[in-house]
C-alpha cells in the first residue's frame, strides 16, 4: 500500500533529506507534496488527501505550532498524522506540540532509521512488514 | 557557562550533526578560528543565524567551498558534481541551524529558545566574546562560531 506524504519545511534541503530518507526507508511512498510553511501546507491540504505530514516548526508565515493547531480543529484533517521534525529539544516545546495535537516529535539532527521507525509509529504500520 | 563547557558542546554538536546527516566523519578539531591553510581553511559558504532566548546570541557556520560541495552531497545524496552552488548553501546554512540547535540544548536556561532562519553571509561581524572551533574533514575546515549576548 502506498502511502502520500506531506513535508512541510521552509528549509529545500532538508525536504530534500527527508524525502531521501522515506525513499530508502522500505516504504512505499505514493505522491510526496512538498510546502515551504504552514500556510502552504493547508493550501495543499484542501486539495489533496495525504497519510501523513511532517513538519518543521519555526518556519515563516505561518509556523508549525500553528499549522498543527489548525489541523486538530479541522474535522477532516485532525485526522491525518502529524511527526514535528525540529531542532529543538527542550521538553516544553514537545509537550506542548504533542498536545497540541502532534503524533510524534523528532529531534534533529536525526538517524535515518529513527524517522523510518517514527514514521511507522505515527501510520501504524508493524516495523519491517513492508 | 564557562569557555571550555562552551567548546566542549560545540564539539558535541558538530560531530552529532555531521556524523548523522552528512556521514562525514571529524578527523580533529580544536578551540579558535580556522587555521589559515589555503583554500582548504577559508570560508566561502557561511550562514548565520540568531537565536532568541535566555541568552540570546549569534551563531555562525562556515566552510570553503569545495567542503560545502562535499557535505551537501553527503546530506542530499547525490555525487559532488551534480551538487549546485545553491544547494551547497542551502545544506550549510541547515547544518548551521541543527549545530546550533543542538549546541543551544546543552545551556543551561529557563527559557525555549527560538532559533532564527539561516542567512548566507558575505560579512563577519562578531564581537569579542563570541567563541570559534574549527573542525577538520578531511575535505576542509568547518569554522563553527557562537555569540552569547550578554544580559541587560
Amino acid at each position: 500500500m502506498e502511502i502520500h506524504v506531506l513535508i512541510v519545511d521552509d528549509s529545500p534541503a532538508m525536504r530534500a533529506f527527508i524525502r531521501r530518507v522515506m525513499d530508502l526507508s522500505g516504504l512505499e511512498v505514493g505522491r510526496c507534496l512538498e510546502a515551504g510553511n504552514g500556510e502552504e501546507a493547508l493550501h495543499l491540504l484542501e486539495n489533496n488527501w495525504v497519510d501523513v505530514v511532517l513538519t518543521d516548526i519555526n518556519m515563516p508565515q505561518m509556523d508549525g505550532e500553528e499549522l498543527v493547531r489548525r489541523m486538530a480543529q479541522h474535522e477532516v484533517l485532525r485526522l491525518i498524522p502529524v511527526l514535528v521534525v525540529s531542532t529543538d529539544r527542550t521538553e516544553s516545546r514537545m509537550q506542548r506540540m504533542l498536545d497540541l495535537g502532534a503524533r510524534r516529535y523528532v529531534t534533529k539532527p536525526f538517524a535515518p532509521e529513527t524517522l523510518r521507525e517514527e514514521l511507522e509509529s505515527s501510520l501504524g504500520v508493524a516495523h519491517g512488514s513492508r | 557557562m564557562g569557555a571550555d563547557e562552551i567548546q566542549a558542546a560545540m564539539d558535541a554538536a558538530a560531530a552529532e550533526v555531521l556524523e548523522t546527516m552528512c556521514f562525514a566523519d571529524v578527523l580533529a578539531s580544536a578551540a579558535g578560528p580556522a587555521p589559515a591553510d589555503g583554500a582548504a581553511g577559508v570560508p566561502a559558504v557561511t550562514a548565520e543565524l540568531h537565536f532568541e532566548g535566555d541568552p540570546p546570541g549569534w551563531f555562525r557556520a562556515g566552510a570553503p567551498a569545495r567542503l560545502a560541495r562535499a557535505l551537501a552531497a553527503g546530506f542530499l545524496g547525490l555525487e559532488e558534481p551534480e551538487v549546485s552552488d545553491l544547494q551547497a548553501g542551502e545544506v550549510v546554512c541547515e547544518l548551521a541551524n541543527m549545530i546550533c540547535g543542538s549546541l543551544l540544548s546543552h545551556i543551561p536556561s529557563e527559557t525555549v529558545f527560538r532559533i532564527g532562519h539561516p542567512e548566507l553571509v558575505m560579512t563577519v561581524r562578531w564581537g569579542e566574546g563570541a567563541s570559534h572551533r574549527w573542525f577538520d574533514l578531511g575535505e576542509g575546515i568547518l569554522s563553527v562560531s557562537v555569540e552569547l549576548e550578554r544580559r541587560a
